[in-house]
């Protein structure tokens, strides 16, 4: 490094990269310049002079600087590491890459480059290159442990463990028999434990008890012994030894189902569905009573007797399950419940029993068969219980009059809030919910979407998409680090956790969201300026005053809310690491700069690519791929679309409706006239006859029979119908009549006091709009309206009786009670048509009760 | 009713999304990572039927002083499962990994003075002691209590301002400082 130089100099650029790697940049720009002021062509130099540049925020300067460092020098290692060293600070990870290893063609043998460009093999999941550098660097340093490990390590994610056992059993050959030093004793102990594991993957499960046997001294984490050591009895089919061993684990943690349900298998008592034969009910409600006497503190050993017992002994563990729990006042109990409602007959059992609870407590005030008077609020809570219980069986009207009941009958206010609480998301807390997480976020920007706001809903949106990039860089740090820490097993889980990362629901929602957002777009670009302004010159001076003054008060509004935000969040930026730090001022809080994109298609396109590689099996992905396709007219693109949407789904009225599009609109297209044109044209003909829906039938045709299939289907009917106008306009009449034909049967369900329908609120939300937007009779969408209020009392869109467009409604004194007089709470609504829908609470939904 | 276990790394997500719930004090995923990169032993989840995490706490060892001990970084239980024990179900399986795998003399941990909830939780059921008073620790200029736990089977050791502690190369925990704070 800085060979060419004379010896002054030569200390000087020592002192640059001294200065570098301990962060004292100004005191390295000096050096720079001193050396640059007698050798201002000097390759090296310049490139460390603007890697420190980039280090002080001055990132075009920098690349500019290392650019023309290495274009003087392009001979010297040092200039193509800084090179990449750039490239890593910006996480463009494949140029970095290409800078390395054009840095190590002059310096085969540089330690410092070979580990830098294994963290980006290990980050970039080249496993094979991360293989080869990883055996580079063992082979130049040996006696480093961390090298071995490494090594060991990237055999693993290579698909090769028992390649990485044999480098850590040759490893383990190079070191003393009192291994390991007192200080070294977790990290050799994580080392043992994550070798048996990989015996275990291999399924090597003798060698890996041996093993572990052989090792427990060197151990340090017994928990984790013992964890391992149960999972390869069970392995082995050593049962008797493995339930004795689920035994001691309970007894050191009785709240662990995952103990219970290993004990169960190790007495041959377990089964995925949970179905058994009155035998194994038996037997199994006698190993639990032993458990019970065992683990006193256990929740778990009462509880999962519920799920395999029936008939009258499931009624009794269930009274005495739920008794206490109401007397205490436990808001979860209904939620703890809910996988009973899945066993057929429980449902009943438990309407029963909580009726007569209800009955009791308001005759005596006490349970039945007992003397002890219960608290006021065991009604309350009792109430509650019932009310999400009516509420899950779709009975929405009993459900309601038992909240209200519970709300008026609270005796103390405190309880009404607790209540209250539980539908305002955790008390006042929206203030802390920052950028940092996506559910708020998500659920803001797809109600920014329903309620128009384009700008605003795709930077919330890009936000989420945002947070799952900046995790999937978090992992970069911990490729050394786990290596030195040695927690091998937890960093392998990781590096598994971050590759299926974005198949994470959250993450499917926000893509999907911003796609459509991106469609909207294009479909419908926001106007002009020119366009404003003449809508503007319509109206009359003293309306357009008032309209201006209106956008510079929202403007200065939001500005001051955003300097308000920016002063709060530097309060709180501590610096402490993980705690978040201050961030500049958002140059554009209400997503407007987003809207002005070239081509919002190509935008949408780069997160549709990370929907089809992750969720390959959705058929949103498909859906999307088809919309955005068929306006791209990439008409193979969206073909493969259909044909994925086939795949998964050919029922499914959304890919009929994608099935009838695409023909009608490769039927409506000009005869082909270039070469690729024909092509096309002879691809489409001949998969054409590979769909069994289309065989030897007309669109009308194929059209038809999907209806004949579906005739009892809403959704069905109305894809039919959409179809049919799509295929031939003049129909229209006939196609609202089809929709009109449909019937809202009721669904027989036992036991149920009211009656419950099939069609959901959602759907009849979108059979409106089809019937008003696409086929445009607004005295059919009026009639449905009209006859979807009677459905739906209590929703707000059809204006239902019930509902809180009516003023005094049941419902409006709820929301009023609980959103606890908050005007700010400008998704009231949206909560409400939620709640009312088909009794899902859906607004709850994410509030995980 | 929940499930107490270790947490593993296809947790973290929810503990986030639980921590955001619950807490004023929220922390980037990056700081999950390092929690469970580090000392995989100490996160522990309750996790309800349905397998939704319900609360979770979240531990460190403090590596920079001579005497080893463990750290209280997050607990938290979302409001619905209050009541049920499952703080102290958390509370007491990490405790006991910090002073089975790592051999911690002590927990500490921060408590807002005005959470009279986790301060009754900390000092009546789980045993912790003020040590000292944190003036303006939290953003929002709230004082916290600085709190102890000497766990079982260690000797008491009087109570040292932890600002006085000599910084080591070494982390705590290994065997020679441990063989340090014993010669002190």
């Amino acid at each position: 490094m800085g060979a060419s130089l004379p010896p002054k100099e030569a200390n000087l650029f020592k002192l640059i990269v001294k200065s570098y790697e301990t962060k004292q940049y100004k005191k390295g720009l000096k050096a720079a310049d001193a050396i640059l002021k007698k050798f201002p062509d000097h390759g090296e130099t310049l490139s460390m002079k603007g890697l420190t540049l980039n280090c002080m925020d001055r990132k075009s300067e920098a690349y500019e600087l290392v650019r023309q460092g290495l274009k003087n020098d392009l001979k010297s290692h040092v200039c193509w590491h800084v090179y990449g060293l750039l490239y890593r600070s910006d996480r463009e990870y494949r140029e970095a890459i290409k800078c390395y290893r054009n840095a190590l063609r002059i310096d085969p043998d540089n330690i410092e480059i070979l580990r830098d460009l294994s963290l980006l093999q290990a980050q970039m999941r080249d496993l094979s290159g991360f293989v080869e550098t990883r055996q580079q660097l063992l082979t130049l340093k040996s006696n480093h442990r961390m090298n071995w490990i490494g090594f060991a390590v990237a055999h693993h994610l290579n698909s090769n463990a028992s390649k990485a056992i044999e480098i850590l059993e040759a490893y383990e050959g190079t070191l003393e028999d009192d291994y390991p030093p007192e200080n070294e004793r977790i990290e050799h102990g994580e080392m043992v434990l994550y070798k048996v594991s990989l015996l275990e993957e291999c399924g090597f499960f003798e060698r890996a008890f041996e093993e572990l046997q052989k090792k427990e001294s060197k151990i340090v984490d017994k928990l984790g012994y013992k964890e391992q050591e149960v999972s390869l009895l069970v392995k082995l089919g050593r049962l008797e030894e493995a339930e004795k061993l689920y035994q001691t684990l309970l007894s050191m943690n009785p709240d662990n189902y995952r103990y219970y349900e290993g004990l169960q298998r190790c007495v041959g008592l377990y089964s995925e569905n949970g179905d058994f034969s009155p035998d194994e009910i038996d037997r199994l409600d006698t190993l639990y009573k032993t458990l019970r006497q065992q683990f006193k503190w256990s929740s778990a050993v009462k509880r999962i007797p519920l799920d395999f017992l029936q008939g009258d002994r499931f009624r009794e563990a269930a009274d005495n399950y739920i008794r206490p729990l109401l007397t205490k006042g436990v808001p979860s109990l209904f939620s703890d419940l809910s996988s009973l409602y899945n066993h057929p007959g429980k449902a009943d059992i438990l309407e029963q029993l909580i009726l007569e609870l209800e009955n009791s407590i308001r005759m005596t005030g006490q349970y039945p068969g007992r003397t002890e008077k219960e608290p006021p609020s065991t009604l309350m809570w009792t109430l509650f219980l019932l009310a999400q219980h009516y509420d899950r069986r779709g009975q929405h009207e009993i459900a309601l009059s038992k909240i209200n009941e519970a709300i008026e009958h609270t005796p103390t206010m405190v309880l009404a809030e607790k209540t209250a609480v539980l539908f305002t998301k955790d008390g006042d807390q929206h203030n802390n919910l920052h950028d940092m997480q996506c559910m708020y976020e998500l659920a803001s920007a797809e109600s920014c979407f329903r309620q128009g706001d384009l700008g605003l809903s795709l930077k919330k949106f890009l936000a989420v998409e945002k947070h799952y990039a900046d995790i999937t860089e978090d992992q970069f740090d911990f490729h050394s680090y786990c290596l030195r820490k040695m927690t091998l097993r937890t960093y392998v889980e990781m590096l598994q956790f971050q590759d299926k990362l974005h198949s994470h629901a959250y993450f499917r929602k926000a893509a999907a969201g911003a796609i459509r957002c991106y469609i909207k777009l294009h479909d419908s670009p926001p106007k002009s300026t020119a366009e404003e302004d003449n809508e503007m010159s319509k109206l009359l001076p003293a309306q357009k005053k008032k309209l201006k003054q209106k956008q510079r008060k929202a403007e200065a509004r939001a500005k001051k809310a955003a300097e308000e935000k920016n002063e709060e969040s530097s309060a709180s930026g501590t610096s402490k690491s993980g705690k978040r730090h201050t961030k500049p001022v958002d140059p554009d809080p209400r997503g407007e700069k987003l809207l002005q994109v070239e081509d919002p298609l190509l935008e949408a396109t780069k997160y549709l690519k990370l929907l089809q590689k992750n969720s390959p099996d959705s058929l949103e992905t498909h859906l999307l791929s088809f919309e955005l396709y068929m306006r791209k007219q990439k008409i193979l693109l969206a073909f493969q679309a259909l044909k994925q949407l086939l795949r998964l789904d050919a029922e499914h009225p959304d890919s009929h409706r994608c099935l009838i599009k695409f023909f009608h609109k490769v039927g409506s297209m000009n005869a082909p006239v270039t070469d690729s044109e024909k092509l096309v044209w002879s691809v489409l003909e001949a998969e054409r006859q590979t769909i069994s829906q289309l065989h030897g039938k007309s669109l009308f045709e194929a059209n038809n029979l999907f209806l004949e299939k579906h005739e009892g289907s809403l959704m069905h009917r109305a894809a039919v119908g959409e179809m049919m106008y799509i295929l031939d306009p003049n129909r229209r009449s006939e196609v609202v009549k089809l929709i009109e034909g449909s019937t809202n049967n009721p669904v027989p369900r036992n036991g149920a006091l009211g009656p419950i329908r099939e069609w959901t609120l959602k759907d009849c939300i979108a059979v409106h709009k089809l019937l008003g937007s696409v086929l445009d009779d607004q005295d059919a969408a009026l009639r449905w309206k009209v006859r979807c209020a009677e459905f739906f009392p209590y929703s707000t869109y059809f204006e239902g009786s019930q509902s809180s467009a009516t003023p005094n409604s049941a419902l409006n004194q709820i929301c009023k009670t609980t959103v606890n007089g908050s005007s700010s709470h400008s998704q009231g609504d949206h909560v409400v048509e939620h709640v009312s829908s088909n009794g899902k609470l859906e607004a709850f939904k994410d509030l995980t009760i | 009713m929940v499930c107490i276990r270790k947490a593993n790394v296809n947790d973290l997500l929810a503990m986030q999304a639980c921590n955001l719930f619950c807490l004023p004090e929220n922390y980037q995923m990056k700081y999950y990572l390092y929690h469970i990169l580090s000392w995989p032993q100490l996160l522990y989840v309750a996790e309800d039927y349905n397998g939704r995490i319900v609360g979770y706490v979240l531990a460190k060892m403090e590596e920079e002083t001579n005497e080893c001990h463990g750290h209280i970084t997050s607990l938290a239980v979302l409001r619905t499962h209050r009541k049920l024990g499952i703080a102290t179900k958390l509370m007491t399986a990490a405790q006991n990994a910090m002073e089975q795998v790592f051999g911690a003399e002590y927990v500490s941990l921060h408590v807002r003075k005005s959470n009279r909830a986790a301060f009754n939780l900390y000092t009546e059921t789980l045993g912790y002691k003020i040590h000292d008073v944190e003036a303006k620790y939290y953003a929002d200029g709230e004082d916290a209590y600085d709190m102890r736990k000497q766990l079982k089977g260690k000797q008491l050791h009087p109570p040292q301002h932890h600002h006085h502690h000599h910084h080591h190369g070494g982390g705590c925990c290994s065997g020679e400082t441990k063989g340090n704070a014993k010669a002190t």
